[in-house]
């Protein structure tokens, strides 16, 4: 029986393995505080995981510089650990788990996309570890009773929820005729819900209420439906690639629709990547750059995308601003506990009322910000096809005046 | 016969010892578990049965949301706990946790069992490419239906029940690598027992030639439908671990994934070596160690790192470990060689 010897002299190994990997416990060391992430470096959300990485090391970065975050008199400098999730909430939860239990991390940061927070939200909170998300949008995230999880955007249902008012408003306060279509993930089915909500109380009808596939790359057979029961409103969600399909086919089928509202423009570079044909289109923003929120390490919008243009190359969606803001509540909140006792911290970010260059930022008991509104802004294109987002509702920040209804194809 | 028993013995100790020896690694010993029963499951078709099954996906993400929505739905209305908007917050009390998990499981075992009875029934006149494919689709379209229920979340997801607060922090770990562990355990044993019976001979003569098979008076699809269902009760029960391991649960990613765990048993038991009872076992445990290092070594490039190992697999081992290690010491393999005739064969090649 041989063959014994090369099974025990394997596990003998694998046990060996396991037991000489390192296990090192990162928390506070030194004068670093170690934060993790798990991102989305590869798959299908890779484009807004690097928008959220690049936007937390922008931060770390900023704040480092300008002299770290003051813990009990001593300066610390912050530093991320950051693994691949894959764009899969099964390796997000992992991760996680394998962050704080492994790693010895202490604080996280969020991943990029609601449904990956799902999945680490219920590790962190069993292990009492503070999460600041910046991506993860779904309302469901804060109705499970987490008391660990703070997120610094506005619920996903609120996305396109003025989209529809406005578009009620411009019918005479008469109900409009809504076509929509989402993922299927749990961010844009909660965009969804936003929708009928906003449907119901507007009077409004759905008259399609189409769901588009994970690998979204076609959805022309809403469109065809489009095309012929002519709605009011056409309203799309998919992260990003449901926002290139969108126009992309639009414009190839000439759909005309009065108006177009979607999510995930700016992330996408609509106005870069499709310039002429992405015009008009009305887009869901938990930022943008013209707003006028201030701090004192990024100033403002405008000096935050000129900052980020030159470091990374492009103009920073909001995915990126959010993250970057999740690193000043962080730093907020070590210094107001003044300490880095877990429980101390959470209690200090749960009492947040700052202000950020992003935005207000304040929780509420479920953890989402609610001191923050959504803004709309609208793809508009001058004579020479040279395409910028701009903001048009709320009116506080209009920078100009929304244009409704969308022209025709054929008059374009 | 002794020294074999002193083996299992050693490994059952240290299996039980394992999450106490290497606290900070439960989880990831919890999912090699799981992996290694889904290698050895898919082996049954796989390697002894020549059915190169894609499917046996369906029956672990099945398994998955039984035994989660089994777990809710004892206790709490499911509709309400998966909807998003949802403004109640349900939390189980231990005792709820653990018998719905406990009837779950069993829930998550036994209904894939009837529905790959069904399904074999249906397909498993199929054979070679012809089965491949078709189970290929099984996996993508339980996928995109299981997408689209409301009841179960559809594309929001199902959250698990969260594990109740008992025990301290390492609890849940502990319990879920046990239990994990406890499967693979049975799992081994109960394929260990099949494979010592008639019933193995019988997958190998369909593997070989079916219709010689046949010819000979055996019931093919009898004894294929009987495999296949033999996987898939342990391919559910893999699944309704795992779910609660997870903690969320989405229809493409999490339980019909295809892509990821539906590929990785196949190449898991291929790695092992197919055909062979310990091939998947260490086949998966090679592979689990070989994916968790790329993902720390090479991040961003672990997929290509991957990648380079399933080509260096197929090249240079393509028996596997186990037919790579027969051939090199066949006589430790129990096999008598004469080395007279091996050069003979070895200079006809």
């Amino acid at each position: 029986m041989k063959i014994n010897k090369i099974i025990l002299s394997f596990i003998s190994a694998v046990a060996i393995l396991l037991s000489t990997s390192v296990v090192s416990f990162a928390k506070v060391v030194g004068d670093k505080i170690v934060l993790g992430a798990a991102i989305s470096l590869t798959g299908k959300y890779s484009s807004n995981g690097v928008h959220t990485q690049n936007g937390y090391n922008m931060a770390v970065d900023r704040i480092n510089s300008m002299g770290g975050v003051k813990v009990g008199g001593k300066t610390y400098k912050f530093e991320i650990i950051y693994y691949d999730d894959e764009s899969n909430p099964k390796r997000a939860a992992q991760l996680a788990e394998r962050l704080i239990s492994q790693d010895g991390v202490e604080f996280m940061l969020g991943p990029y996309s609601s449904g990956l927070t799902k999945a680490i939200a219920p590790v962190t909170e069993k292990y009492g570890v503070p999460m600041v998300e910046a991506n993860g949008a779904s309302r469901s995230l804060f109705t499970k009773g987490y008391k660990y999880l703070f997120a610094v955007l506005a619920p996903a249902n609120l996305y396109l929820d003025v989209a529809i008012r406005t578009a009620v408003e411009l019918n005479g306060g008469k109900g409009v005729r809504i076509a929509q279509a989402f993922e299927q993930d749990a961010f844009s089915q909660d965009v969804r819900l936003g929708i009928l909500d906003a449907a119901k109380e507007t009077g409004s009808e759905i008259i399609i209420d189409d769901k588009l596939p994970k690998e979204l790359n076609d959805m022309a057979a809403t469109l065809v439906k489009v095309k012929q029961m002519k709605p009011d409103v056409l309203v799309v969600s998919g992260h990003t690639k449901g926002a290139l399909t969108a126009i992309r086919q639009i414009a190839e089928m000439k759909v005309d629709v009065p108006m177009l509202a979607m999510t995930h423009c700016d992330a996408a570079k609509l106005s870069k990547q499709h310039g002429k044909n992405s015009q008009y289109a009305l887009c869901a923003s938990q930022w943008h750059k013209t707003l006028t929120y201030k701090d004192n390490f990024f100033k403002d919008g405008m000096t935050y995308a000129a900052d980020f243009q030159k470091e990374f190359g492009y103009d920073p969606p909001y995915q990126s601003a959010e993250s970057s803001a999740a690193l000043l509540v962080f730093k907020d909140a070590f210094e107001r506990a003044n300490s880095f006792d877990q429980k101390k911290v959470r209690d200090a970010l749960a009492a947040t009322n700052m202000q950020t260059f992003y935005g207000n930022i304040k929780f509420a008991p479920g953890g989402q910000n609610v001191d923050k509104p959504m803004v709309l802004f609208q793809v508009m294109c001058d004579g020479a096809g040279k395409c910028e987002n701009k903001v048009v509702a709320p009116l506080k920040w209009a920078s100009a005046k929304l244009i409704h209804p969308i022209p025709k194809w054929s008059e374009r | 016969m002794n020294k074999n028993y002193i083996l299992y013995a050693l490994i059952l100790i240290f299996g039980l010892a394992a999450p106490f020896i290497f606290p900070a690694f439960k989880v990831q010993l919890s999912i090699l578990c799981v992996l290694i029963i889904l290698a050895i499951t898919w082996n049954i078709q796989g390697g002894e049965m020549g059915y190169n099954s894609f499917g046996n996906i369906l029956f672990y993400g099945l398994g998955m949301y039984l035994c989660a929505s089994v777990q809710v739905g004892m206790f709490f209305p499911l509709a309400e706990w998966t909807e998003s908007g949802g403004e109640k917050t349900f939390v189980h009390t231990p005792s709820q946790f653990f018998q719905g998990m406990a009837v779950g499981l069993v829930v998550a075992a036994v209904i894939p069992t009837i529905v790959a009875g069904l399904i074999g029934y249906a397909i498993l006149g199929l054979r070679g490419h012809y089965f491949a494919i078709c189970t290929l689709g099984l996996g993508v379209a339980a996928g995109e239906i299981s997408g689209g229920i409301e009841i179960i979340g559809a594309g929001q997801g199902f959250t698990t029940p969260p594990f109740p607060n008992v025990g301290g922090l390492e609890a849940r770990g502990e319990f879920f690598y046990l239990l994990s562990f406890t499967a693979l355990v049975l799992t081994f044993i109960a394929v260990r027992a099949v494979y010592s019976t008639r019933f193995k001979l019988i997958l190998n003569a369909i593997r070989d030639n079916e219709d010689k098979a046949e010819a000979m008076g055996i019931q093919t699809m009898k004894y294929k439908i009987i495999g296949w269902m033999i996987s898939a009760f342990f391919c559910g029960l893999a699944g309704g671990i795992m779910g609660g391991l997870v903690g969320y649960i989405d229809s493409t990613d999490v339980a019909f994934d295809g892509r990821e765990m539906g590929v990785f048993m196949v190449l898991m038991a291929i790695l092992g070596g197919k055909g062979t009872l310990w091939g998947p076992v260490i086949g998966a445990t090679v592979f689990h160690i070989f994916k968790e290092g790329f993902w720390t070594f090479f991040l961003g490039w672990q997929y290509v790192a991957l990648g380079v190992l399933i080509v260096v697999i197929v090249i240079y081992f393509p028996e596997g470990i186990m037919g790579w290690l027969r051939e090199k010491y066949p006589e430790r393999f129990g096999e008598v060689v004469d080395e007279a005739d091996r050069k003979a064969q070895v200079e006809l090649k």
